[in-house]
């Protein structure tokens, strides 16, 4: 297993010992993890280890209650998400990161408040998503599942960032249309972008990303390249936990 | 009838511009803002305050001026204020939590507005825009100038608001942050920025239609935020979501305001009169629009974050607290000389029995009512009926099963219903009583009645002495059966009901029985208290501000727990009454140098009080609860706490020490000597715990060896001097014992909790089979 090399430059993201959880349920203890700058990094795992918060704690909605959050060397634990989007760090989140009763042009409007062009934002995405362009003034609610995802990566895209989390992307979509999501996420990680990206099924992932790291009960529990990660990645589905 | 549509519509236009600021911010921010007539009735005074020429002690400001100033900066920078300084907190809090927190602020812009303008006047044809106040006519019907501007100002926001909030970005996010918050951040917006921009927006909103309501209707501080108080109809036809629909319901409500106004006079149906329905046509409307409304989807999910958090006293302790409860209330009465100077007393007691009625409803069932007083209306006029020829226990009995089942009725459309709506609908039903049962004059000549004493027979409770004991002893029998009510099965499912509606649907607990139920129980309380009122009352006496004041001290108190509301009831009766003996006389001492006489500020305090609500959910009788817990754990303590004051009150009875010593003495055993006694007893070392106690023992007697009768003239001194000597006595004691505990337990965790972020010892082993009522020792594993 070759661990994440990174003595050239700082990562861009470094989670270090970070614990955090929802009230007094304590969810992560003490996840360590690291995106080194370029390079596409999976986080797996069967479902409730902790993907989704360790997630949230990096982009700033989950204060950990220990540990340290780092992006390119500088300790960014406890700062609001909203700054951490003028920094560059763009989050779609789980389910469908839009809001359902704003129209698609509404949509991209809000994007804007990460400091990006109104006029930029939709010239992007109608480019890359003519199906989004037709549809301007629908409901955002009322597209397809598909579509709905595509106005969430769209807003990835246009948002030009440096670091880029992905929760689920695939959740209840056709294969083809993970396939084509998937193509974007590659073509925007050739552009230089560094990226965190969260799967259940790791097929659809292992194609894209440098490095994968399995996530169980809320720890970390190794890392390496994909290659080397399979084996392990089938036991952790089957048999939970590994001593 | 042309000018009776177009009356309706300009009154509609103010509604309208109202209940859309309602709107606006409840959708982007969560919280409905009782407060908005308050303000709105605000937003008028300082307009008449800034534009009224000199020679009325105005400011002598034009016109517009005074509008910029009071629209565009007063009305939202206070916005701003609530926002920052009081909403912000309130993330996470219950529903109860959120109404009674805007409800508190209602009351003390009211309490503001009567202290600092008492008494003005307007001078309506001068008030909006100056002279040119003409009436136009059009063939035979009339409108005035007034009017017109009302009916443009109306559009005008209704275009405004449509501009802003579609073609805006700053509109957008603020429709985004309905459908999602955090996505909002994760966009780069700031939700908290868009809140304070709401509140601002609901603000000068508020402000615009009170300055416009204001010429039409005079300045009075309680209609006009009453008149305000109705475009909340108008929000909920809109389902506090739609600005179109609000505006149809604005419409509805004008027209038929105006219309009831000119054509019900003198309709009676039977006895009934209908010449008052035109102040009624909003509550009618608000529950004809709640019978429509859809039910609310149970949600599931995380459950809330609960921030209160009660003990549940067993029923020994219960009983012996009553118990000493009646015997500390009469004694203390027995020490007041003359029998009108316990008024006071009867009142807040009075005051404390209605906030018991709302432990069951709010405290175990989580469901808010904001007409409690109604109902001690109609206690109070049921009897005055039967009772008055001497038939006062078939009076009390009536009045009790009548206030039961008008409470059952009103649950009926509360059924569907939850939280905020709920409070909305008693609000409706307490001013439709106001405006409508209670005005009647077959019911209520002159809307006012006296309400005989009880006669028992072989005792009668004419005096204040007799009604202090007779009402001490029914506060604290209910007291004793509310808290087995919550130990009962009946109680269990009041208390699953509040905790999770989704669990006990998916568990096929049938609530509609149980939610009748606490209503009937809680209106039947809140009428026995108001058939035991035995004095003189009047329709005002019942009005929608007075349930809202029990409501809230009654929150602030601790709505959980009895004593909780009994500190919250009496404290409302100090406020009240005591408060007018003990300082209106002799307002001379410190309170002059403020100069702020203290009856103003009793005014403002309750409202602040409740404003403060938002840092402890659970009552402030829960923080000193805390702070008392260790002596009701050891015994040397407990025996100073019931043996000193007894030994005072006998010094004082028999002429020993006066009253005011009695009071100092009482004080500093209380506050500074009683806490202190269980740190005392623990042991340390150096022995210095004996010297610290001599201290103590040596406070007690030298505070009551001191003539605090002839001290100081003023009251406001004395009370002042006693806080100084038992902070001073505190402190010495503390300091004398060489370490500086704290006086309270550590704050206890829930008890849901245990095991989770603290484990399990053999206290909560202890406590749990208490409470599961199993015989000792069975899980602690004794034999
Ligand atoms: N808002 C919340 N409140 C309380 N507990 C939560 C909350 N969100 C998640 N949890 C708990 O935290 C744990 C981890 O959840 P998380 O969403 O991070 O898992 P995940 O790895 O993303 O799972 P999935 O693959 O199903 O999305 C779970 O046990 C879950 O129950
Ligand atoms: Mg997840």
């Amino acid at each position: 297993m070759t661990p994440i090399d990174t003595s050239a430059a700082p990562p861009l993201l470094e989670l270090s010992g970070v614990r955090a959880g929802y009230g007094s349920i304590e969810v992560l203890h003490g996840v360590n993890l690291a995106v080194p700058a370029g390079s596409v990094v999976a986080l797996l795992g069967p479902n409730g280890a902790g993907k989704t918060t360790t997630l949230g704690v990096a982009c700033g909605l989950i204060e950990p209650t220990a540990g340290k959050v780092l992006m390119a060397g500088r300790d960014v634990t406890g700062v609001a998400p909203e700054e951490l989007v003028r920094r560059g760090v763009v989050t779609i989140p789980e389910g469908r990161g839009i809001f359902p009763n704003l129209t698609v042009r509404e949509n991209l409007q809000m994007v804007t408040y990460g400091g990006a062009r109104l006029a930029d934002v939709e010239a992007t995405a109608y480019e890359r998503f003519p199906r989004l362009g037709e549809r301007r003034k629908q409901l955002a609610g009322t597209m397809s599942g598909g579509e709905q995802q595509m106005l969430a990566m769209a807003r990835g895209l246009a948002s030009n960032p440096a670091l880029l989390f992905l929760d689920e992307l695939s959740m209840g979509l056709a294969p083809l249309v993970v396939e084509e999501l998937y193509g974007i996420v590659a073509q925007i990680a050739r552009s230089g972008v560094s990226i965190l990206v969260i799967e259940q099924f790791a097929r659809t992932v292992l194609g894209v990303a440098d490095y994968a790291a399995i996530m169980l009960n809320g720890l970390v529990r190794s890392v390496g390249r994909p290659a080397d990660i399979e084996d392990e990645l089938s036991a952790a589905y089957l048999g939970g936990q590994k001593p | 009838m042309l000018t009776i549509i177009l009356t309706g519509i300009s009154l509609a236009a103010i509604y309208a511009i109202a209940a859309s600021g309602l709107v606006v911010t409840y959708t982007t921010t969560g919280t409905f803002n009782f407060a908005h007539g308050a303000i709105g009735m605000l937003a008028a005074y300082l307009y008449r305050q800034a534009t009224a020429s000199t020679d009325f002690g105005g400011w002598g400001w034009p016109v517009w001026l005074g509008l910029i100033f009071v629209v565009l900066f007063a009305a939202p920078a206070f916005g701003v204020v609530v926002e920052r300084g009081v909403m912000r907190r309130l993330d996470g809090a219950s529903e109860v939590v959120k109404v009674v927190v805007t409800v508190s602020l209602l009351l003390a812009l009211v309490g503001l507005a009567v202290w600092q303008w008492p008494s003005v006047s307007s001078d309506p044809e001068k008030f909006l825009v100056g002279t040119s106040w003409e009436k136009f006519r059009f063939g035979d019907t009339t409108v005035t100038g007034h009017q017109i501007v009302t009916v443009c100002v109306a559009l005008a926001v209704a275009i405004g608001l449509r501009l802003l909030l579609f073609r805006t970005r700053l509109g957008v996010a603020m429709r985004a942050v309905v459908d999602d918050r955090n996505l909002v951040r994760l966009n780069g917006a700031k939700p908290h920025r868009l809140a304070m921009f709401s509140w601002a927006l609901g603000f000068s909103l508020a402000a615009v239609s009170g300055v416009l309501v204001a010429p039409e209707r005079g300045l009075n501080q309680v209609q006009l935020t009453l008149l305000v108080v109705n475009a909340y109809a108008a929000a909920v036809v809109g389902r506090l979501r739609s600005l179109p629909m609000t505006f149809v319901g604005a419409l509805v409500l004008g027209i038929g305001q105006s219309l009831a106004a000119t054509k019900l006079i003198g309709v009676n149906i039977g006895w009934f009169s209908l010449a008052d329905l035109q102040y009624a046509v909003s509550p009618v409307l608000l529950f004809f629009a709640m019978l429509f409304l859809p039910s609310e989807r149970l949600r599931a999910g995380a459950a809330k974050r609960v921030r209160e958090s009660w003990r549940l006293p067993s029923l020994r302790t219960a009983a012996w607290g009553a118990l000493g409860f009646v015997v500390a209330v009469v004694a203390a009465t027995d020490l007041i000389g003359a029998d009108p100077d316990r008024a006071g007393l009867v009142t807040a007691l009075s005051f404390a029995l209605v906030a018991l009625s709302l432990v069951p409803l709010t405290g175990m069932a989580g469901q808010i009512s904001l007409a409690q007083m109604s109902f001690f209306g109609v206690g109070a006029l049921i009897m005055s009926w039967i009772g008055d020829d001497g038939h006062t226990v078939a009076g009390l009995i009536v009045a009790i099963a009548v206030s039961a089942v008008v409470g059952g009725l009103v649950a009926l459309p509360a059924l569907r219903l939850t939280g905020l709506y709920l409070a909305l609908g008693t609000a409706a039903f307490s001013l439709f009583m106001t405006r409508m049962v209670f005005k009647q004059t077959r019911l209520m000549p002159g809307e006012q009645v006296a309400v005989p004493g009880l006669d028992l027979g072989f005792a009668t409770f004419r005096t204040n002495q007799a009604q202090i004991t007779l009402l001490a002893i029914v506060f604290a029998a209910v007291g004793v059966f509310v808290i087995w009510l919550r130990g009962s099965s009946f109680g269990r499912r009041l208390t699953a009901m509040k905790d999770s509606p989704v669990a006990c649907a998916t568990l096929g607990l049938d609530l509609t029985r149980t939610k009748i139920a606490v209503f009937a129980l809680s209106a039947a309380i809140a009428g026995l208290s108001g058939a035991l009122v035995n004095r003189s009352v009047a329709n005002s006496d019942f009005e929608l501000l007075a349930s809202m004041n029990v409501t809230m001290l009654a929150v602030v108190g601790g709505v959980g727990a009895v004593s909780g509301v009994l500190f919250g009831g009496l404290l409302l009766g100090v406020i009240n009454k005591l408060g007018d003996v003990l300082f209106a006389s002799n307002a001379v001492g410190i309170f002059e140098f403020v100069k702020i006489a203290v009856v103003d500020l009793q005014k403002v305090a309750p409202g602040f009080i409740g404003i403060g609500l938002g840092a402890n959910p659970s009552g402030a009788a829960t923080d000193i609860a805390d702070t008392y817990r260790p002596v009701a754990e050891s015994r040397p303590a407990l025996s100073l706490a019931v043996g000193g004051p007894a030994l005072a009150w006998v010094l004082a009875r028999s002429g020993t020490i006066n009253k005011w010593t009695f009071v100092a003495v009482l004080a500093v055993m209380v506050f500074g000597v009683i806490p202190a006694v269980p740190i005392l007893l623990r042991p340390i070392p150096g022995g210095r715990a004996s010297a610290a106690g001599a201290f103590a023992i040596a406070s007690i007697v030298v505070t009551g060896a001191i003539d605090w009768e002839t001290l100081t003239a003023s009251n406001g001194m004395r009370v002042l001097w006693m806080l100084i000597a038992c902070g001073a006595v505190a402190r010495g004691v503390m300091a004398i014992h060489g370490q500086f505990p704290h006086t309270g337990a550590a704050p206890q965790p829930s008890p849901d909790l245990v095991g989770i972020d603290r484990p399990l010892d053999r206290s909560d082993a202890i406590e749990a089979e208490r409470v599961l009522g199993l015989t000792e020792g069975v899980l602690r594993g004794a034999p």
